[in-house]
């Protein structure tokens, strides 16, 4: 009987230090410490780092993708503006060999003419 | 250095030929007088058309339309060299001299055009020259200078010519199918 006694005696005691011990760790945790120094600075610049990088991410693709258009635009209007360029030439120079044809069929004609006449 | 010389004459040898191969078959530059009349004139017409832009014209006339004049234009200078045309109007009668009329037609002749029509008006400044180029028996020029009273029409085509093209075109643009079958004669002699 006195043995479990003093066993009983013995496991509060040893659970009464661990509870000590504990209550020390978290009187340490709790402490209130100084955080170092430009700590807060660091995390605001970090929280706006990775905010400016989600942002840039859609930015930089909407910047892309309107690029795009613009150089499809451009380079559609270049073809367009060379191909109507290049018909505007060549009705021009169709004209001018139209021109060439009436003028020699012309003077052919009078030549044809005036040799008839000098023949009668 | 005897053998470099060799080398060297015949490098400037098949320069001069090319230059003037190509010097034949390339249209001339305008003549001076072109410029004086053209100066006196009321109304002046100056068409240029050499191979390329030959080329580049005969592009632009296809045949899905259903023209049919474009198709036989197209055909006909498809193959053609230059075509250089000028047309001189004046308000006043013999606006120009003989001497420019001879002047004109010697600058644009050479040995290898055969008159066909020489025809001049005593007394004044009036007349018609009619030049064919033939090589190897087929026509590859033609040059006509006009001289009436107040116009002065002067053309020159150059490539191989097909009368018969030329006489199917007659129909549609005029040119005197009499003209066409003597010159196809001038061409068989």
């Amino acid at each position: 009987m006195e043995h479990n006694d003093r066993k009983d005696g013995r496991d509060s005691k040893f659970e009464q230090d661990d509870l000590a011990e504990f209550e020390q760790k978290l009187r340490f945790a709790l402490q209130h410490r100084t955080a170092p120094m430009g700590m807060k600075a660091r995390v605001l610049a970090t929280a706006r780092e990775r905010r400016r990088q989600k942002q840039h991410g859609w930015q930089w693709m909407v910047q892309r993708v309107a690029a795009s258009v613009v150089i499809a635009a451009i380079a559609g209007g270049a073809v367009a503006y060379h191909q109507i360029e290049e018909r505007r030439k060549g009705e021009a120079a169709r004209e001018q060999v139209m021109l060439a044809l009436k003028i020699t069929n012309k003077t052919l004609n009078r030549v044809n003419e005036r040799l008839t006449d000098d023949n009668q | 250095m005897k053998s470099i010389w060799v080398w060297v004459g015949a490098l400037a040898l098949g320069i001069a030929g090319a230059v003037s191969a190509y010097g034949q078959d390339s249209l001339p530059a305008p003549s001076p007088i072109e410029k004086t009349l053209a100066a006196r004139a009321t109304h002046t017409t100056e068409v240029t058309l050499d191979k390329n832009m030959l080329a580049f014209a005969a592009k632009f006339m296809d045949d899905k339309d259903g023209d049919k004049d474009d198709k036989q234009v197209k055909e006909m200078i498809q193959n053609l060299k230059g075509v250089y045309v000028r047309e001189y109007e004046f308000d006043k009668d013999h606006s120009y001299t003989s001497d420019e009329v001879d002047g004109l037609r010697k600058y644009f002749e050479s040995s290898d055009w055969s008159p066909m029509v020489h025809e001049r008006t005593k007394g004044i400044a009036e007349g018609t020259d009619v030049y064919l180029k033939i090589v190897g028996g087929q026509l590859q020029g033609l040059f006509v200078l006009d001289a009436e009273a107040r116009q002065l029409s002067l053309v020159l085509i150059l490539g191989p010519i097909d009368l018969d093209k030329i006489s199917a075109l007659g129909g549609n643009f005029g040119i005197p199918k009499d003209a066409v079958k003597k010159a196809q004669k001038e061409v068989r002699k």
